[in-house]
């Protein structure tokens, strides 16, 4: 997992339209995968670190929180229905936000084109 | 290269007000008019006004709903809350209908437009020779919270449009999906959120669908297994409910299958078509 999260954090910094689009946007991010904790620190649109958990001092504005078999389905390059976007996983069951909701919703696309990062073909 | 696809005004009285009107038309024969989805306009519909073979037999028509594309608002809408009812969505749809001196077209609705074309087949179904229902539901109440949508910090287009996100698969062509977004990005302050008032609130269709008389007026449905507002099962809840109703799931498509993805989506239209009556006129020629 962390292996990926460095990946995305390498195609955020070789992705100059989301810094532009997330230049607001410094805020620390909860990612939960199966229990396991990173925290995604965002400065000016680049993930400027990722501190790994277990941590209940770290303060996040928002948190994306499934489990490792959905976040593989959704770095699908053609994922299947419901694991194609990170409401839809929401939607099924497979994830959940938690913290500031429209924070999030203010930075929606910035964040998803983020996370799909991970995506096959697409940090490359 | 010049499109076959024209456009132009119509001014129509809807609600005691003065309403002018925009649509697009191309082709000849049986009237098709089609409805945009919430938040967006005519221009989802760019690929099938723009589709020679399905045009050499069928007048197809869309318009921009008030206060959607080129449509203006009505006169002192400046202070006003921009919220739609079926009361005058119906009354909308049946007015430029007749403007056009339309008869009997095929109405063709998309998400919102599913529904209320779903709410003409209940209320109105003379009017019509069948009903095309994409995306469509009896009711979805909202899984977000459409005030998002409308607030003096943040871009309501640019937050609508990454919320819609959610329903366009990832087989529709990048292009596609990036011209669909677009047009959410485009809408009105408040649109998107009046929109979704009429589409998540009301829910006056839930008990009436038993009403429509599919041997009069056939209601077809086609749904995409990437749409994640209106899902297959929502779509099947609601054709259930309909004697004599169809329904068609497209795998690879979502919310927005005439603009993100048109290759998809133009099998399942042209089928849906050939369910709907021939006009009279066609059939004795």
């Amino acid at each position: 997992m962390h292996d990926t999260l460095k990946e995305i954090q390498a195609g955020l910094d070789r992705s100059p339209h989301l810094h532009r689009i997330g230049a607001l946007f410094s805020e620390t991010v909860l990612l939960k995968v199966d229990g396991q904790e990173f925290y995604l620190v965002f400065e000016k649109g680049r993930i400027d670190r990722i501190v790994e958990g277990p941590s209940k001092k770290t303060p996040y504005r928002f948190g994306f929180v499934t489990d490792a078999e959905a976040l593989r389905a959704f770095w699908q390059s053609l994922p299947a229905p419901g694991f194609h976007d990170i409401f839809a996983m929401v939607k099924i069951g497979r994830a959940e936000i938690v913290g500031d909701m429209l924070l999030l919703v203010k930075n929606l696309r910035f964040f998803k084109e983020v996370l799909a990062l991970g995506r096959e073909g697409v940090a490359a | 290269m010049i499109e076959q696809i024209c456009g132009r005004y119509v001014t129509v009285e809807i609600a005691g007000r003065q309403q002018r009107i925009y649509f697009e038309e191309a082709g000849q024969g049986r009237p098709v008019l089609c409805l945009h989805t919430a938040g967006s306009d005519t221009r989802q519909w760019r690929h099938i006004l723009n589709d020679a073979e399905i045009t050499a037999t069928n007048r197809v028509i869309a318009f921009d709903m008030p206060w959607h594309g080129k449509s203006l608002p009505p006169e002192g809408f400046q202070t006003e809350e921009y919220l739609l009812s079926t009361e005058v969505y119906m009354e909308t749809v049946l007015a430029v209908a007749r403007a056009l001196d339309l008869d009997q077209p095929v109405l063709a609705g998309v998400s919102m437009g599913g529904r209320i074309a779903l709410q003409l087949a209940v209320h109105h179904p003379d009017a019509f020779s069948g009903f095309l229902a994409i995306e469509a539901s009896d009711f979805q109440p909202a899984w977000y919270d459409i005030d998002w949508f409308h607030r003096p910090d943040a871009h309501g287009g640019e937050m609508g449009a990454a919320l819609v996100s959610t329903n366009i698969s990832p087989h529709a062509p990048l292009t596609e999906r990036w011209n669909t977004l677009w047009m959410f990005q485009q809408s009105g302050p408040g649109v998107f959120r009046g929109d979704l008032s009429f589409y998540t609130q009301d829910d006056s269709l839930v008990g009436q669908l038993h009403r429509i008389d599919t041997a009069k007026t056939p209601v077809h449905f086609i749904v995409g297994a990437y749409d994640f507002t209106c899902t297959p099962e929502d779509a099947k809840r609601t054709a259930d409910q309909i004697d004599g109703a169809t329904l068609s799931i497209m795998e690879e498509v979502g919310h927005f299958p005439m603009s993100e993805h048109p290759d998809g989506f133009r099998p399942f239209f042209v089928d849906g078509l050939a369910r709907m009556p021939q006009p009279q006129a066609q059939i004795a020629g």
